[in-house]
């Protein structure tokens, strides 16, 4: 994404939650942030646990961005954004939790045919869904799929996203449309595209998987030969005696008192200190401090796994063995992700051209939105 | 994909349908383009190709960096050494390859487990060069809380942390200074190696491949069995403790785990360094003080310890501080009037010396430096060895005129940042008692006065790669204060002309060092020469000849076969 791009996607995300734009200049603007973006990127969950839980009047917060790092306004406290800013990050999540899931209906340009003859028109529903399919070892690789399920007549189409990007759409049925029966369930959807995605893939290089196994088997071998090796020439119970007694060797005085040093707080919100509900007036009566309150009633800490707290036993070799086998297992082990990106319904007058042409496969790899970055 | 398993994310039909009996909520059509938009800027279209780079805009890695990282995710898939050299940026190698597995989205659990005092710098550089929210740990729920954090192994490997580290999948691990896990029976050993990780890069600048047990310790951490076992690896590789045989075939196997990039690689450049002497003659009043306290140091080492109440440390911490100012003397005087008895016959001859220092008006060293400063118009770091030398500068400065900030080993972290930004922004010396402060990055001032010299040729090395390091993009311009007929004269001349100091390359000094196991025995050498000698031509001659073992130590670089066989 260059930093022209950065700063568009920006706008118009903030446009959608009609963000107040305050100054706009070419290097950089400021924003008052709108509720929903502030809790999605504003980083203050205390705050909004506050404001929620008191009903309070909410403090929007006022944050200038920049696109270049050199040139940042004078006297503002300002933020260089960029693809890899984790600010980007939030936006990006942002804008991935409130654009999941659409329903559009086409509406024919011009008012001509419907408006005249009073004679509706047929939509046929769509099931749109964007897919990323990640092929995975100790590298990763991402194949993009656009797909259209015809829920009327099962039909599916790939490339859809961009043919939807090029017609008119709009969030209400338009009048004189009605829509046609959805005559294919979600499940069997599902299955439409899982058998596209398995299509798919076998048209891919299958070298990647084939090399990652060779790796995997490769290192596998070189392990087994170790542990057999130090099976035989250090019997279990032998090897193990001897790392203990110079375990005890190791200078205790030194590290205990490193102990007391570096011991961890006691945890404010310790685990049953204010378990029982109480409101916030007693609590501040009983003179509770508000940051607490909120830990214990909003903001969660993690709980205390329940893990086993006692001595601790170095792993026998054949533990240490299985250990490592999965650790190579997880690094390399070829594997494929499908996850779903967005999609939803769409009601369509037009019909998407047909596709797994040659052209249409190269295009495969073109973003839908039609933006390279 | 034959055999490939493929597992299909199925968690959005559930919130669609009820959408679809419902009728909503819908999102917006913008946003559905938004967030498709944000997952193919983010996608990863190729295996092979680094994609961290367009996270990371602000940060321009060397070449060097750029290649080990690449090397370490395309041949080393993600568990290496990194053993480059002191100062050619281990920590951004680590951080560019972290990045490049987060980015691709095959790590996201990282632990860094580095030594204590780095715990903050590590957090820090993670955030500001590489944009990583990585958090140091302080309390037992961060281990779970967090998904990068950065802690001490110290704390890591003990109760209850320790439970939490070794219940964790990491997908990354990243240890530094690694060469102290160098011995399998440690704690810390064992405790690293009961970790579940999937991608490990250890950190380490100190030159491991000369002990064989040590380097073949580390390597079993990474990838146990790479080397074979333990007497298999004696059997092929070890002729001795520090010797190897088949070196060409153990190069070759220790080049798949390990990289080692070394200033005299080349294509790493360093500006050059520029050492001036600047000669001093002190005035008539000052050598008297000199020469009064020379003499009285002199006598009292050689009277003997323990008779007058003074330590040989005192002592010699008085003449070398009669060489930086007569503030820094004054103090050590003062205190030891205070600790001699009151009829002691010594206080008398405290106090003559004392009264040497009240008839200087003169401060011909102060003096030299406020011309050198004006003549530099820069940015100039002073270092001196004494807090007293330290204040008196500061004011002297001041009534001259000239901006300055001080710095001390003693300052907090956020001190020492806050310092250094001052020094950056708003004044033009910095006046340094202390060289260390690992992380202080002073790389934007191209300027060192030693306004007095260390005995011990590491200080001096490691005053100096504050500012030369990687990133100085000018010249580095030394001046080195000396005045004449004084001892400072002498050692200047041991540690400038015979030893060549200031012109060796930076790490070379580390190596003769190690070596000659000199760091603690040159000073203690100087410290002898200068307090036995009688003469001051006999302390001449006597430099000149540990100047001459040091050099010829340089030249015969006697053979450390492993060395070479892990480095070529």
């Amino acid at each position: 994404m260059q930093q022209q791009q950065v700063r568009q996607f920006v706008e118009r995300y903030l446009a959608t939650f009609s963000a107040h734009i305050l100054e706009s200049h070419p290097d950089y603007f400021t924003v008052k942030l709108p509720v929903e973006v502030d809790k999605d990127i504003g980083n203050r969950p205390f705050y909004w646990s506050w404001v929620d839980k008191m009903n309070l009047a909410y403090q929007p917060l006022v944050l200038t961005f920049t696109f270049h790092p050199d040139c940042t306004p004078e006297g503002l406290r300002s933020e260089h954004l960029h693809l890899g800013a984790t600010r980007m990050q939030q936006i990006f999540s942002s804008a991935k939790k409130h654009g999941s899931f659409v329903c559009m209906y086409e509406q024919q340009g011009g008012l001509l045919g419907n408006a005249g003859k009073r004679r509706s028109t047929p939509l046929v529903p769509w099931l749109g869904m964007n897919l990323k399919v990640s092929l995975l070892c100790d590298k990763r690789r991402d194949i993009l799929l656009y797909l259209g399920i015809n829920l009327h007549q099962p039909r599916l189409v790939t490339d859809f996203t961009s043919f939807l990007f090029s017609l008119s759409l709009t969030p209400a049925i338009p009048d004189y449309y009605y829509t046609l029966d959805r005559k294919v369930t979600i499940q069997e959807a599902l299955q439409m595209a899982q058998l596209e995605v398995e299509h798919t893939l076998e048209q891919e290089d299958q070298q990647w998987a084939e090399e990652a196994r060779t790796r995997l088997s490769e290192e596998l071998a070189i392990l087994e030969a170790y542990y057999e090796e130090l099976a035989r020439r250090e019997p279990e119970n032998e090897q193990t005696k001897a790392e203990e007694t110079e375990e005890t060797e190791q200078p205790e005085a030194q590290s205990s008192l490193e102990q007391e040093a570096l011991q961890p707080e006691p945890d404010p919100a310790g685990p049953a200190s204010v378990e029982q509900p109480i409101s916030f007036d007693e609590y501040r009566a009983s003179g509770g401090r508000i940051l607490d309150f909120l830990r214990t009633n909003g903001i969660q800490i993690t709980p205390r796994e329940e893990i086993q707290q006692g001595e601790w036993k170095k792993s026998t070799p054949d533990e240490e063995r299985q250990r490592r086998k999965d650790e190579l297992a997880w690094q390399y082990e070829p594997r494929i992700e499908v996850s779903f990106i967005n999609g939803g319904l769409f009601y369509l007058s037009s019909v998407p051209p047909l596709t797994r042409s040659s052209k249409a496969k190269s295009m495969r790899h073109l973003p839908a939105s039609g933006r390279i970055m | 994909m034959p055999n490939v398993p493929i597992s299909f994310d199925t968690s959005w039909i559930n919130p669609l349908t009820e959408r679809m009996q419902e009728d909503g909520p819908w999102d917006k059509w913008e946003l559905f383009k938004l967030s498709l938009e944000a997952e193919e800027a983010m996608a990863v279209h190729d295996f092979d190709q680094l994609q961290c780079l367009k996270y990371l805009p602000l940060l321009s890695p060397f070449p060097h960096q750029l290649e080990t990282a690449k090397r370490v995710l395309l041949e080393m898939r993600g568990r290496a050494i990194l053993a480059d050299e002191v100062g050619l940026g281990k920590t951004i190698e680590a951080g560019l390859i972290m990045k490049e597995y987060m980015v691709r989205g095959l790590a996201k659990k990282i632990l860094v487990l580095v030594p204590a005092s780095l715990v903050i710098q590590w957090t820090k550089e993670l955030h500001q060069k590489f944009g990583i929210a990585a958090v140091a740990q302080k309390k037992e729920y961060m281990w779970r809380q967090h998904e990068v954090v950065v802690a001490s192994i110290d704390t890591a490997k003990r109760d209850p942390h320790r439970r939490h580290v070794l219940d964790i999948d990491y997908d990354m691990l990243i240890i530094d200074e690694a060469h102290k896990l160098k011995n399998k029976r440690t704690r810390n050993y064992q405790f690293v190696k009961e970790i579940r990780k999937k991608y490990c890069l250890l950190l380490t600048a100190t030159p491991i491949q000369n002990e064989m047990d040590e380097l073949y310790n580390l390597i079993n951490l990474l990838k146990p069995g790479h080397l074979g076992h333990t007497s298999t690896f004696s059997t092929n590789y070890v002729e001795g403790k520090r010797q190897s045989k088949n070196s060409e075939k153990l190069r070759e196997e220790i080049e798949k785990v390990m990289i080692r990039n070394k200033r005299s690689d080349g294509g790493i450049q360093f500006t050059s360094r520029r050492v001036q002497s600047i000669p001093i003659d002190l005035s008539p009043e000052e050598m008297t003080l000199y020469e009064g306290v020379t003499r009285f140091v002199r006598e009292q080492y050689q009277t003997g310890l323990g008779v007058g109440g003074f330590n040989s440390l005192a002592l010699i911490t008085l003449q070398r501080e009669v060489c930086s100012s007569k503030e820094a003397a004054f103090m050590t005087l003062y205190n030891m009037h205070q600790r001699t008895g009151e009829d002691s016959p010594l206080r008398t001859q405290i106090l003559e010396l004392v009264e040497m220092i009240k008839q200087i008006e003169t401060h011909s060293k102060a003096a030299k430096t406020v011309e050198l400063i004006q003549q530099i118009n820069d940015k100039v770091i002073i270092f001196t060895e004494y807090r007293a030398t330290q204040n008196y500068l500061q004011k002297y400065l001041h009534d001259h005129g000239i901006t300055s900030v001080p710095f001390r080993g003693g300052f907090k972290r956020s001190k020492k940042d806050w310092m250094t930004d001052l020094f950056q922004n708003r004044a033009q010396v910095l006046i340094a008692t202390e060289a260390g402060g690992e992380g202080i990055n002073l790389q934007f001032c191209n300027q060192v006065i030693n306004y007095d010299m260390p005995w011990n040729p590491m200080r001096v090395e490691q005053r100096i790669g504050r500012v030369h390091r990687l990133g100085q993009k000018r010249d580095v311009h030394i001046y080195n204060l000396s005045t004449t007929g004084t001892i400072e004269e002498h050692i200047l001349k041991l540690l400038y002309e015979k030893i060549d100091l200031f012109e060796m390359v930076i790490g070379e000094l580390d190596d003769i060092v190690e070596r000659l196991n000199l760091s603690h025995s040159l000073e203690d050498n100087l410290v002898q020469i200068i307090m036995d000698s009688r003469s001051s031509k006999e302390m001449a001659l006597k430099l000149d000849n540990i100047g001459h073992a040091i050099r010829a130590s340089k030249i015969t670089k006697d053979a450390v076969p492993l060395s070479e066989a892990a480095d070529q």
